[in-house]
């Protein structure tokens, strides 16, 4: 099993080179200040007026996805990735309405977790990405918290596959389980606090007493009311029911799915090009068969 | 359909979804530049009325109604919001509630608290406008047929683009392999508990997925599709440099832009710059996917006019805010009565002629034999 003609089984389905992990560190560094914005919000001397930020964002953010998904796919996405991507997309996008609006099940993010894992950071990336935005074009959802949603989720399928890889069996499935559930609690907090201020209004100076964001409070003030305003609204329904959605999910399908995920990902071979002999153009398995 | 309509509008064709969206973002943004009731609810029914005489009657325009409900859901949830945690303010009290003491763990929130018509006017003005934003984004997402939206993805995303319509097309089959594997299951007549039911279901299912994922990708592989790796080195280290300091840019415009003690340089310029390096990157990326467009669709003077309306629209309010606040944002204190102007009435009622210039929608006959109309 040492020849290097045999395709490692859990060779990631897209590669991400240096250059790419640099475009997902910055992307995810501008995603995640444009999800705590109003934590980081200073209005300053000049003027109060930027508490619109978001629809800023809204216009920013898919340009940074746009960019990071095509530096991915630049990088190295054949066709057995891409239909791969395509399919596993399908069945999230097909799993989505089973729970969509019942008491917070939400049935999308189970196989995220799973599919990052098998296939790699990239794939989970991209995976998340393409899941969303399938599935809201099925259900004609499209609007601003669609690139949030997708980010996301990419992030969520992007953790898993930098999971530790050498866990494996019972303490596998714990350990995703474990991540699924604060995967479940993350996503809801980060959807929450991009919103907050549309959703509970912004408060105008002198005037305390609800759970409004205050553009310019100390960071541990609006951290407060904020985390009083998402247990009351969402920790206790949504959340929960996501979390434990996603954790039965594993337990129950995980051992089962992973081991379909990894047959289908051998079947696959990955990092493996085919050649026709006259150079090798994969990186690390140099003379590859041609697979199939 | 009369002959008047064909006449003004042209046949029947699905209008460019760009310009669906260019339209309906243009009537969110105006929506945005006011909290004015009478304006917000013109809005609406203007936003209503184009998509009842321009949607076709495929499954996408028929969400419509649920960003209807979500929107009242929105409003509900702004005044009860209000109402519940209002605090005392000052004002013309509607019922008076006492104030519910809370534990210290939630200090600085009250609950209850006189019921004020200024807050729920507050309350009721802020909700309807978030509200009509998102009925504007429904009703884009109902006009608007987004499998052809997908066919004009930039050339950057071709490969993902493919993923997606992948997905598409996959989708309907997997209810068909779901009702199979049931047929085969309870041919067997194989027992045990739910959870068993589900797995015996869901794997092969999957298992079948993948396989077809294989012959699609063998299939794409002899046709072309997916090709990796074509690009020169060189060009590579241009889009990859160009992308990365794009990314730069940005992380800094938008840090700088929260932070109202940065350097204003560092928040507009530096944002837009990196936005435009960024976007640089990513169309030269494009340039490297050589494919031509089965039947693109094209700006004919019907898109041009509804991107016009929609814009105008959003410019007209734009102005009005800027030079006559009053009529768009009204009073909360002193309590009035919300002024009616006539520039932002006639601003809004420019939206409402893609029910006019707009070709009529395609509408399936009964047997329904566009069902299988192709992606691309």
């Amino acid at each position: 099993m040492s020849a290097p003609v045999v395709p490692r089984p859990d060779a990631p389905a897209v590669r991400t080179g240096r250059r790419s992990a640099l475009v997902l560190t910055l992307a995810s560094v501008a995603g995640l200040m444009m999800f705590v914005w109003p934590l980081l919000l200073d209005p300053g001397a000049d003027d109060g007026q930027r508490t619109d930020a978001p629809f800023l964002f809204v216009l920013i953010l898919p340009v940074v996805i746009g960019v990071v998904v095509a530096e991915l796919s630049e990088d190295g996405m054949d066709s057995k990735a891409l239909a791969m991507l395509g399919v596993l997309s399908a069945v999230n996008a097909a799993l989505r309405p089973l729970g969509a609006g019942t008491a917070g099940i939400e049935t999308v993010f189970f196989l995220l977790v799973l599919g990052g894992r098998v296939f790699g950071a990239g794939f989970g990336f991209a995976l998340g990405c393409t899941s969303l935005f399938a599935s809201a074009i099925l259900t004609a959802g499209v609007g601003p918290w669609l690139p949030f949603q997708m980010m996301c989720a990419a992030w969520i399928g992007m953790g898993a596959g930098l999971l530790p890889r050498r866990v494996r069996g019972r303490a596998e499935i714990a350990m995703l389980a474990g991540y699924g559930v604060v995967v479940a609690y993350l996503f809801g907090m980060l959807m929450n606090l991009a919103f907050w201020p549309l959703l509970a209004g912004v408060e105008v100076p002198g005037h305390d007493g609800s759970l409004a964001y205050v553009p310019g409070a100390p960071l541990l003030e609006n951290l407060h009311t904020f985390g009083v305003y998402t247990l009351l609204t969402s920790t206790a329904g949504w959340d929960t029911g996501r979390a434990l959605t996603n954790a039965a999910g594993i337990v129950l399908l995980g051992p089962a799915l992973l081991a379909t995920l990894r047959r289908a990902s051998r079947k696959a071979s990955y990092g493996v090009r085919g050649t026709f002999g006259d150079r090798d153009h994969g990186p690390d398995e140099g003379s590859g068969p041609v697979v199939r | 359909m009369t002959g008047a309509t064909v006449r003004r509008a042209g046949l029947p064709r699905d209008l460019h979804p760009g310009a669906w969206w260019l339209w309906a973002l243009g009537l969110a943004t105006a929506a945005s530049r006011t909290t004015n009731p009478w304006l917000l609810l013109l809005i609406l029914t203007v936003a209503c009325h184009v998509v009842v005489v321009r949607r076709s009657d495929a499954p996408w325009a028929m969400a419509f109604r649920l960003y209807l409900y979500l929107g009242l859901a929105i409003v509900l949830l702004r005044v009860a919001f209000r109402v519940l945690l209002g605090g005392d303010t000052a004002g013309t009290v509607l019922v008076p509630l006492p104030t519910v003491p809370l534990p210290d763990w939630v200090a600085g929130i009250q609950l209850l608290g006189d019921v004020t018509a200024e807050a729920v006017l507050a309350g009721l003005y802020d909700g309807l406008r978030l509200a009509t934003m998102v009925v504007c984004l429904g009703a884009a997402n109902a006009l608007a047929n987004p499998k052809r939206l997908l066919a004009s993805m930039p050339g950057a995303l071709y490969e993902v683009g493919t993923a997606v319509v992948v997905a598409l097309s996959v989708f309907p089959q997997l209810a068909e392999s779901v009702q199979r594997v049931r047929r085969a299951r309870r041919l067997r007549a194989s027992g045990g508990g739910r959870v068993n039911a589900v797995r015996t279901i869901v794997v092969p299912v999957l298992e079948d997925a993948f396989d077809r994922s294989l012959q699609l990708a063998a299939s794409m592989d002899s046709r072309g599709y997916g090709r990796a790796g074509a690009a020169p080195r060189r060009d590579r280290a241009v889009t990859g440099t160009l992308m990365v300091t794009g990314l730069l840019g940005v992380c800094v415009g938008v840090y700088a832009t929260l932070d109202g003690t940065a350097p204003r340089v560092l928040a507009g310029p530096v944002l837009a710059v990196g936005l435009v390096v960024a976007a640089v990157g990513f169309v030269v990326a494009g340039r490297r996917v050589e494919r031509t467009r089965y039947r693109p669709d094209r700006w004919r003077l019907p898109e041009l006019l509804v991107v016009a309306s929609g814009v105008g629209t959003a410019v007209v309010l734009f102005l009005t805010s800027s030079f006559d606040p009053q009529d768009v944002y009204p009073s909360l204190t002193p309590l009035t009565w919300p002024p009616v102007a006539t520039l932002p009435l006639v601003g809004v009622l420019l939206g409402v002629l893609p029910s006019f210039v707009a070709p009529p929608p395609l509408r399936t006959p009964a047997s329904g034999s566009r069902a299988t109309e192709a992606v691309r």
